[in-house]
Formats: C-alpha cells, sequence, structure tokens
C-alpha cells in the first residue's frame, strides 16, 4: 500500500530535495521543500478577523495537530489550505501560503488542481448520494485522472487502501447510506485517496465516531504516512499525541505555539499552552 | 359513539367500598373534565376517518364516474379511441338503438384527436417547463441573495394561484397572435423536414393551437416545479456539497453528482404533479387550443381540442340530446382523462422506485 501511495509526486520531489539538500549547508530545516510554508497567514470574513500572523511550515510526509480551544481559527486555518474558504462571502487572506514551492493563491493556480492535490475529510462523513463505487470514483471521473477501464480497480484498491474493500465488495452498487458511521467516514477517506493527493486535512475526522472505529482510522492514517502529508485538526489531545509528528497550537485567532508533539505537550514554552495542555482550559 | 360526558346534575357515584364519595374524582367532576379514555377513542375515529377520506373520495369519483359512462362505454365500444369523428347526430329524428344504447340518428363520437391534443399539449408543456424549472430552482437556491431569492420564491407562489381563466385570456388574446405574428413564421421556415422536426413547419394559423397552449401550460406547471424543487434543493446537505467542492469539482460537477441525485426522487414526483396538471388543465386549454373536433392536429401550430377543454364546452349542447347519449359520451371522455392521470401517477412512482436505489437518510420527497 505504501508505494501506491509513494507515488505522490509533490512529496516525492520534496524527499528527492530532502536527500540532495544537504551539502548546501542551510540548517536542516530547510533542506526540503516543506509541503506547506506560512508566512504571516492572516484570515477574516468581511470585518471579523479570524486568523493573524501564522508562521508554519509544514513538513512532507508527516503527521502535524492542530488543536486548541473552540473558535480559535484552526478549523478555519485548515480550510484555507485547500482553497475551501475562497467560496466563502467577505473571504479574505492576508500573507503567503506555498503549496511544495508553489504561491497556493498565485492567479495561475488552479483551485480545482489544488483540491485534487491537497484532499480532505470532514468532520461528519459526507457521502454523495450515489452508489459506493460511484462514491469512490468520483473524483477520479471529475479530474479524468484514469480512463473508464481502470475505474473497477480503482474502486477495489481504493477500498482496500482503506480497508473497507471485504466489507463492501459485494453491493458497490448499493447505497453508502446503510453502512455504518465509521464505514462511511472510511468510504470518504477512500474517495479522498482516489486521487492521488500529495496532503490530506482532517478536520476532525473522528469526532462523530465510536472507539474502534476512530481506532481503525487512527491506524490507517498513521500507515499512509510518509507517503501523503496529514494535517489533522483535533479537539482530542490524546488523539494528537497518538498521530502527530508535530503539534501546534492556536489559541485567540494567533498561533501560540507549535513543536515536536512530544516536546509540546512535556515542556510547553508558553503559559497559554501550559495551560491547555494541562487542561485548564479549552 | 355515545360519550358519557358527567354532568352538572350527575350524582357522584359511591367509592368501592361503599362509604361514599371520598374526595374529588376525575370521572366526577361535574361537568368540566371528560374522561381520558373517551377523547382518546374520539381521535383515534377521527384521524381513521380522515385517513380514509382521500382514498374512499377517488374511488367514490371513480365510481360515480363509470356508471355515468357506462351506457357509453358500451355504444360507443373500444372504437372511440380511434375514430377521428366528434357527431352528436341529428336530435330531430327519432333515435336509434346500437349495442343496446340509445342515441340520436347519426350520432358518432371517437376521442383520438382528444387525446392526441391532450398528450401533444402536455408534452410541448413539460418539455420546456421542466428544465426551466429546474433552472429557475437551481439560481434561486443558488445563487441569488437570501433576500431577492424569498422574493422570486415569492413571486413563483404568486404565479401558481392564478386563476387558468386570466391565463386562458392571455394566451388568447396576447401571447396567440404574438406567436403567430412574429415567431412561429420564422420557426416554420427555419427548421429542417426531418421526422420529429417536421411539426414544426406547415402553416402557422392566427396563433390559437399547440404551441400556444403548451406555451401557456409550461407557464401554469413552472411554479409547480420549481418550488418543489427548490424546497428540496435547500435540503441538500452543505457538508456533502462542500466534500464535493473538496474533492475539486466545478459548480455543475458539484450538481451533478450531488445535488440532482439527492433531489431526483423528489423533483419527479413534482414533475408528476405538474404532468397531472397539464393533462387536466381546462379553461386555459379551452381557451388557447382553438377547441376543434374531429380533426387530429397536423403540426405544432394546429387548433385542436383537448379532453378536459371538450368536456367544458361541449357539456351545454350535450345536455340538450334527449337520449343521454352525448352526456354520457362525455362522462366517457372524463373517465379516460382521469385514467390517464392515475397512470401518469403510477408511472412517475415506479420511476421512483427504480431511480432511488440510493437509498437517501433523508428527503425522499413525494
Amino acid at each position: 500500500m505504501t508505494d501506491a501511495v509513494g507515488t505522490h509526486t509533490g512529496t516525492e520531489t520534496a524527499l528527492r530535495q530532502a536527500e540532495a539538500g544537504p551539502a548546501a549547508g542551510p540548517p536542516r530545516e530547510v533542506a526540503f521543500t516543506p509541503a506547506f510554508s506560512c508566512r504571516g497567514v492572516g484570515v477574516g470574513f468581511g470585518a471579523k478577523t479570524v486568523l493573524e500572523g501564522v508562521d508554519l511550515d509544514i513538513a512532507p510526509g508527516t503527521v502535524t495537530a492542530l488543536v486548541g480551544p473552540t473558535g480559535c481559527g484552526k478549523t478555519t486555518f485548515l480550510r484555507t489550505l485547500n482553497r475551501l474558504n475562497d467560496r466563502v462571502p467577505g473571504f479574505r487572506r492576508s500573507g503567503t501560503i506555498s503549496l511544495v514551492g508553489e504561491d497556493l493563491y498565485d492567479r495561475h493556480m488552479d483551485p480545482l488542481v489544488v483540491r485534487r492535490r491537497v484532499g480532505m475529510l470532514f468532520q461528519r462523513p459526507n457521502p454523495f448520494p450515489l452508489s459506493i463505487h460511484e462514491n469512490v470514483i468520483a473524483g477520479v471521473k471529475a479530474h479524468r485522472l484514469a480512463p473508464r477501464s481502470e475505474l473497477r480497480s480503482i474502486t477495489e484498491r481504493s477500498l482496500r487502501e482503506v480497508g473497507l474493500w471485504e466489507a463492501v465488495a459485494d453491493r458497490l452498487g448499493s447505497s453508502p447510506f446503510r453502512l455504518s458511521g465509521g464505514q462511511q467516514q472510511l468510504l470518504c477517506l477512500a474517495r479522498a485517496l482516489a486521487v492521488r493527493p500529495d496532503v490530506l486535512l482532517l478536520d476532525e475526522p473522528t469526532s462523530s465516531l465510536d472507539p474502534v472505529s476512530t481506532e481503525a482510522v487512527e491506524d490507517l492514517l498513521r500507515s499512509l504516512v510518509p507517503g501523503l502529508t496529514i494535517v489533522i485538526v483535533t479537539h482530542n489531545l490524546a488523539q494528537a499525541r497518538r498521530l502527530a509528528d508535530r503539534t501546534v497550537f492556536f489559541h485567540g485567532g494567533r498561533m501560540v505555539e507549535t513543536g515536536e508533539t512530544a516536546e509540546l505537550f512535556e515542556n510547553p514554552q508558553q503559559e497559554e499552552t501550559r495551560n491547555y495542555v494541562s487542561g485548564r482550559f479549552g | 359513539m355515545t360519550v358519557p360526558v358527567a354532568s352538572p346534575g350527575r350524582p357522584v357515584p359511591p367509592a368501592p367500598d361503599g362509604r361514599g364519595p371520598s374526595g374529588p374524582r376525575w370521572d366526577a367532576a361535574p361537568g368540566v373534565i371528560r374522561p381520558r379514555h373517551d377523547t382518546e377513542g374520539m381521535v383515534r375515529w377521527g384521524t381513521r376517518l380522515a385517513a380514509l377520506l382521500p382514498g374512499a373520495a377517488l374511488v367514490g369519483l371513480a365510481v360515480a364516474l363509470l356508471i355515468e359512462a357506462l351506457p357509453a362505454i358500451r355504444g360507443n365500444g373500444f372504437g372511440f379511441f380511434t375514430r377521428t369523428t366528434w357527431d352528436p347526430g341529428n336530435f330531430y329524428n327519432p333515435p336509434v338503438v346500437v349495442n343496446g344504447v340509445a342515441r340520436p340518428d347519426g350520432a358518432s363520437y371517437g376521442a383520438f384527436p382528444l387525446i392526441v391534443g391532450t398528450l401533444a399539449s402536455s408534452t410541448i408543456a413539460m418539455v420546456i417547463a421542466v428544465p426551466v424549472a429546474f433552472g429557475t430552482a437551481m439560481i434561486v437556491v443558488h445563487k441569488l441573495p437570501r433576500r431577492l431569492s424569498n422574493t422570486v420564491g415569492m413571486l413563483l407562489e404568486m404565479l401558481a394561484g392564478i386563476p387558468s381563466v386570466v391565463f386562458g385570456l392571455w394566451a388568447a388574446l396576447t401571447l396567440g397572435p404574438f406567436l403567430a405574428h412574429h415567431v412561429s413564421p420564422f420557426i416554420s421556415r427555419t427548421m429542417p423536414d426531418v421526422p420529429v422536426l417536421r411539426f414544426f413547419k406547415g402553416p402557422v394559423g392566427s396563433g390559437e393551437g399547440l404551441l400556444t397552449s403548451g406555451l401557456v401550460l409550461a407557464v401554469m406547471v413552472v411554479p409547480i416545479i420549481a418550488s418543489t424543487t427548490r424546497d428540496l434543493l435547500r435540503q441538500v446537505p452543505r457538508g456533502t456539497q462542500e466534500g464535493a467542492v473538496a474533492l475539486g469539482m466545478t459548480d455543475l460537477e458539484v450538481v451533478r453528482s450531488v445535488s440532482i441525485p439527492w433531489v431526483r426522487t423528489g423533483v419527479i414526483g413534482a414533475c408528476v404533479l405538474g404532468l397531472g396538471r397539464a393533462l387536466g388543465e381546462t379553461m386555459a386549454v379551452a381557451m388557447a387550443s382553438g377547441t376543434v373536433l374531429g380533426t387530429v392536429p397536423r403540426n405544432v401550430y394546429s387548433t385542436f381540442g383537448s379532453m378536459a377543454g371538450v368536456i367544458v364546452s361541449q357539456l351545454d349542447s350535450a345536455l340538450t340530446d334527449a337520449t343521454g347519449f352525448a352526456v354520457e359520451t362525455l362522462a366517457y371522455l372524463g373517465l379516460v382523462l382521469l385514467a390517464m392521470s392515475l397512470l401518469a401517477n403510477i408511472g412517475a412512482r415506479l420511476l421512483v422506485r427504480r431511480a432511488s436505489t440510493t437509498a437517501l437518510p433523508v428527503g425522499r420527497g413525494i
């Protein structure tokens, strides 16, 4: 499975650069092109400012968790990374975000292509009112990534990747709404993976799932790196500790602190972070 | 059903142990409280009755129409569906008896041109109305700002409430002549002489006819389909649409893979409601069709008669038929119209069942 995912072009470029990079001498952090590089990012809707001054690099092939209390702007930030906020009336943005070295908000950057390269999984499973098979290949068909004859095998491969194939192989033509919540979320993951994204954004993907399904989804996410870059918003600090290589703490529309997950939880540098991770608020 | 209501004068019954009244009791409170189990029973029977009424009305209507039409069914036979004549016969000669049913001398009825006219005008109406209604609903839901969208919705509902005779007047006095002078000649000239499109060629007449009727029916049907479709589109979950956007789909692809599948069954239901309206619409078509009897329409500009329109325009003269055969024949025509509407409804239900293999969690529509 990992080798299949390893064909993501953006990540591959980044990894190759990472191998070739160190000779040039700059510090290790800039030896690769970050999957995302944010400089002074601010986001607002109309008169309301939601985020200010976010500086953040997200390394390719890692899991980054965005944590913080409700309303801190972490979901807004996530939705800025695949340009989903473009469609919200009054959306404004400052600063620069680059996706593997390219300006995400450049005039010549097609948002449709951005969203193919940067997949997303939502809080609630949102399968389309189509058959299970059509759900998986919806993105593949929209982006014309494969000829008609290969669609069946793409469905099978994607469903196997998420471990759903055995459960649904005999009813690919039927409705996804008869599946359990966890299975629906896995189906949505299969749908997101079928278009071979470089990055996967997850917005509290397990908050509506039971513990067993949550564990299944988490195991799966761990197995997708380093072929895939994952950015996950979560309210569940334990989940951030289990999954993330790095954790970013947002509070009040600012990025307060970022660091290795263990470091951020054991030894937070900021007072606010310390209060949050120790459960004193949020 | 007897309802034992406690009346002011009713003596309070003794307690079971025979020691006389023991404090206030609910079933003995003077004239105020009705025993609970009794209201319960009334509600149960009342709701059952209410549930039965629509079915009873449909069956009663069909049976009454059938009884009235029975002599005409025997007298006209199945040739009723293939003949093109519509001749009430000579009321001054002695009546003749055919197939055991008395009728005026020379009377001969055939509904074929009326069936063709009804189906053709309704088809034209649906072909125009369905895409227009769907487009209107899409724009109202997705493109217009909230306040404007509400206004347009209100206008749509007002359009649905306009009396059909007003539409008929408009069609006969304004739309028909306009088409005949400015639109139809052009279409007639430019249409290629190939199958189907051939129906758009030929003499354009004076404005009364299939095209005018179809257009006015479309205007009447659009609000029915559009307002239902709008309500259904508003139910499509935001999260599902956003999922499609996040996958990199264009607006049109989102509509195709999320919105349309989500509303499909309901929209089919709405279309059948619209078709039912078009098939049965009487006044507007009677005024816009030219109401001719006994001629099959040759092109889309031909005057024609619809089943409903002929029933209303011929009833007066039919009542002067002493044998009653003319009225019975109109009842027969009404029965056929009823059957056609029911068939359209049942057909749509089958279609909906086939289309809804993808079960939705909510919003099955009609």
